[in-house]
């Protein structure tokens, strides 16, 4: 049953994606306010639930570095030239519908504000179902499906389609052209029939993003620790002051970590990031981890705050939720378990820790 | 979650006491509570990938190697370390910890140790609890070796035992004076507290002092209050205090001969300059002979130039040759460079001049050697005189003669400061001082005899006549009394003494006589 989603449901929205960007992800805001813009007054966007039908779908998102998106404006086109230049490239018929590379962060927005440009609906599966940060953690490739051919159209006007390589090699390839590029870039797969790959997708991660942020509405001000926990379905890990925020280096992605004391018990809770938040630990304890989800909320509005904007001092709510269903099976989690990402840990799950 | 911390069990040592300890000098706390726990001896951890040791409880974790300090695993090393008893943890680096690190070692109270050598700190703590025995028989064999290496000064002993046993070594009196080694062993303020504990049998004991430090005292010598070979310990880890103690027992016997070897050669050297000072200063047939001078030169003592000789007297019970050294080291520390030589209850000393001095001489050389003697030791109760300055190899003799006078003028003189210089000033008051001796105060009194049980004040009289020089008016108005009652005493004075105040020489005898009479 179609959905239609109208400037009204964008602030519940950016809530939402903003949850499941896990801390990472970049901020959505930029997106935000495009996506309000485009769809004006009366605009919409048709939004499918994965049902009986069977449309040719292309997955987008951005990639790169979207905070450089204030310092590199998008020319509008960046979506319409990935989507034709692979569409070009494979032979395929037009795409049917979009549907989303990734689930968390601004790139959760960025497959309507594509829908919008091009006139197509979105179909609610994605390839992440919440932020994560490699292209070998796309759906797809965990379940060995190819990931290319694949375009990147940059603001600049250069594109670039990448062809017979696996998900590493795209990874690899994508990162050294956004080096060159400027930073960003948009991002469309090969068209393909919704129903070759419906088992590999993750399903209803923007309903459930919309359902986060509408529920969050409900929220008073500065709301207690139950009062969070009830409405997001989640589970608070503290709730208090940031105490230490320490970034490291080096070569990848930024490794670093957040401290919260929580202001009830004095539990300290420890965060540790690479982009998103992968794991906490309670006191020394494995209280959550990867592939569940992990957030600061800001401790007076429960909104979700970026990793890369915290603050010794600041108010946050630490929360867990449950991480998507896809990855919770023996075959996929490995790969965004902590040892995915080099944290010698293994996966907590939301059911098995109790604080 | 319980925050409480299992405590070591009594076979352990105090945490607090081991930080104390040298071989964990490079050992800081990092992070969590700083209390007097117990820590049983330690176990190892390779790195924060692998698992506990087993059986960790009330021990010491040692983490050896793979400790990054932003690593979140430390966090979760804590909690586990907590979880199994752990007493204590240690991690290599002295580099603060990780805020959550620290707030969690506070939490779970935890204390956090940090050292850039965990291996060493490990067997450190290992040989002080599990193998207190060989600890012992360590301290014994190398404490045998120092004392059997070091030179043969006690000093030199003492600085090497204190360089072995990382702690401060020093010889007090059994009244808990410093007498050799090092003086931080027992500050000033303690000393009246030492010295209360050390009276009783010269037995080995510990002496616990307010501060919480422990002095482990032993016995040098067999005499009847022998002096204490200390060691200073800040805190109270039993191994460590036996193995010191055990150091100490062997120390003490090479301290003891080494103090009988000194004292011999003192002794020695003391009786040479002392027979040779007596040879300069009573030269048979009036001349010097070759060899004594030959002797003197020996012994670096100038004989041609000016000489001012010093004496400093003290108590019969004062041991002459053992304290000379602290004389020349005042005499040092006042930049004269005096000849010291121990002669009977005290010391003569002179300094040496190529020119006769100045007066401004004279005077800076006698205000040096007043601080000379407020450095000596106040238990010598030193008296003090200097004689004038005299040429020639005589001078010597002559200028230690004078200061022996001056020596023995001073002693009776409190007032002002037991030191008694003979300028010129000071020479009358010597001759003065002469008048007061054994042998001329009876002289003066049978002289005077006759005078005694007449009527009149006639030795009062005779005085006051002397001194106003022979004038019956100025007399009779000192005493108050008629002229021609003067003029009468005076000639029954003549009459009943048998003398002729014209006389000069009688005038003086009688004069001097007359001093002593009213001084006495």
């Amino acid at each position: 049953m179609p959905h239609t989603i109208t400037a009204e449901d964008v602030p519940a929205l950016v809530t939402g994606v903003n949850v499941l960007g896990c801390g990472g992800g970049g901020d959505a805001a930029a997106f935000a306010s495009m996506l309000r813009h485009s769809l004006g007054e009366t605009g919409t966007v048709t939004w499918h639930e994965a049902g009986a039908h069977d449309p040719v779908i292309v997955p987008v998102g951005v990639v790169g570095a979207v905070n450089v998106l204030s310092e590199k404006l998008p020319n509008g086109q960046e979506f319409r030239e990935a989507i034709a230049a692979v569409t070009r490239w494979t032979g395929s018929p037009a795409p049917d519908a979009l549907m989303a590379v990734e689930a968390g962060g601004p790139n959760a927005l960025t497959v309507l504000l594509a829908a919008l440009d091009l006139g197509l609906p979105v179909v609610d599966v994605d390839l992440m179902g919440r932020a994560l940060p490699r292209l070998d953690q796309l759906s797809w490739a965990v379940r060995g499906l190819p990931v290319t051919p694949c375009a990147l159209a940059e603001p600049g006007g250069q594109i670039l389609v990448v062809d017979r390589t696996d998900a590493r090699g795209l990874e690899r390839t994508v990162r050294g052209f956004l080096t060159a590029a400027g930073g960003w870039a948009a991002l469309a797969l090969a068209p393909v029939r919704l129903s070759a790959v419906r088992d590999a997708c993750v399903h209803g991660s923007l309903t459930r993003a919309l359902a986060l942020g509408r529920a969050h509405t409900e929220l008073p001000h500065r709301p207690d620790r139950d009062a969070v926990e009830a409405a997001l379905g989640c589970r608070v890990l503290a709730a208090g002051r940031i105490r230490e925020v320490a970034r490291s280096g080096g070569p990848g992605f930024g490794r670093g970590s957040v401290t919260v004391t929580d202001a009830a018990s004095a539990a300290v809770v420890r965060l540790e990031t690479e982009n998103e938040i992968l794991l906490a630990l309670r006191d020394g304890e494995l209280a959550a981890t990867v592939p569940d989800v992990i957030c600061l909320l800001d401790r007076r509005t429960a909104l979700p705050v970026a990793i890369d904007r915290v603050r010794p001092g600041q108010e946050v709510i630490a929360v867990t939720l449950p991480g998507p269903e896809f990855w919770r099976r023996p075959d996929t989690e490995p790969y965004v378990s902590p040892r995915a990402f080099g944290l010698d840990a293994g996966v907590v799950g939301f059911e098995a820790a109790t604080t | 979650m319980t925050s409480t911390a299992r405590s070591g069990s009594s076979a352990g040592i105090p945490l607090s006491a081991m930080l104390a300890h040298p071989t964990w000098h490079d050992v800081t706390l990092l992070a969590g509570p700083e209390d007097t726990r117990s820590i049983q001896h330690p176990v190892a951890a390779q790195d924060l990938a692998h698992p506990l040791p087993e059986e960790p409880t009330g021990r010491l974790l040692v983490l050896l190697g793979g400790a990054d300090r932003g690593d979140w695993r430390l966090d979760a090393l804590l909690r586990r370390a907590h979880g199994a008893g752990v007493a204590a943890l240690l991690v290599p680096g002295v580099t603060a910890l990780r805020m959550s690190s620290t707030l969690l070692a506070e939490r779970l109270r935890l204390p956090v140790l940090g050292s850039p050598d965990p291996l060493a700190a490990y067997l450190a703590l290992e040989r002080m609890t599990a193998e207190p025995g060989l600890l012992r028989a360590e301290s014994t064999l190398r404490t045998a070796q120092v004392c059997a290496r070091a030179d043969e000064t006690v000093d030199a002993l003492l600085t090497d035992l204190g360089a072995l046993l990382h702690r401060p070594v020093a010889l007090l009196t059994a009244d808990a004076r410093h007498l050799a080694g090092d003086p931080a062993t027992v500050a000033p303020a303690e000393q009246d507290t030492v010295a209360r504990q050390l009276t009783g049998p010269p037995l080995p004991r510990p002496l616990d002092l307010p501060s919480g430090a422990r002095l482990l005292t032993h016995p040098v010598g067999t005499e009847r209050v022998p002096p204490r070979l200390v060691v200073r310990l800040p805190a109270r880890l039993a191994p460590e205090a036996d193995a010191v103690a055990a150091a100490l027992e062997v120390a003490s016997g090479a301290v003891r001969e080494r103090l009988a070897l000194r004292r011999l050669d003192l002794e020695r050297s003391a009786r040479h300059r002392t027979s040779l000072l007596g040879e300069l200063l009573r030269p048979a047939g009036g001349e010097i002979p070759d060899a004594v001078r030959r002797h003197a030169v020996e012994f670096g003592w100038r004989l041609d130039g000016w000489h001012t000789g010093i004496r400093i007297g003290t108590g019969p019970d004062v041991d002459v040759a053992g304290l000379r050294a602290e004389v020349t080291d005042a005499f040092a520390a006042e930049r004269l460079g005096a000849q010291v030589v121990e002669q009977g209850d005290g010391w003569s000393a002179w300094t040496s001049t190529d020119q006769e001095p100045s007066t401004r001489d004279i005077e800076r050389h006698a205000a040096a050697v007043r601080r000379v003697q407020r450095r000596l030791p106040e238990v010598l109760h030193a008296y003090v005189g200097v004689g004038r300055a005299h040429p020639g190899p005589t001078g010597i003799a002559r200028s230690l003669g004078e200061a022996a006078d001056a020596a023995r003028l001073a002693q009776g003189r409190e007032a002002s400061g037991r030191f008694f210089h003979v300028d010129r000033l000071g020479l009358a008051q010597l001759l003065l001082a002469w008048t007061r001796t054994d042998t001329f105060q009876p002289a003066a009194r049978s002289l005077l005899e006759p005078l005694s049980g007449e009527p009149g004040d006639l030795v009062h009289t005779l005085t006051a006549y002397l001194d106003a020089e022979s004038s019956t008016a100025e007399t009779a108005a000192v005493l108050g009394v008629h002229r021609n009652t003067v003029a009468a005493r005076i000639a029954r004075v003549q009459q009943l003494l048998s003398v002729d105040l014209a006389d000069p020489d009688e005038r003086l005898a009688l004069h001097l006589a007359c001093r002593t009479a009213m001084d006495g």
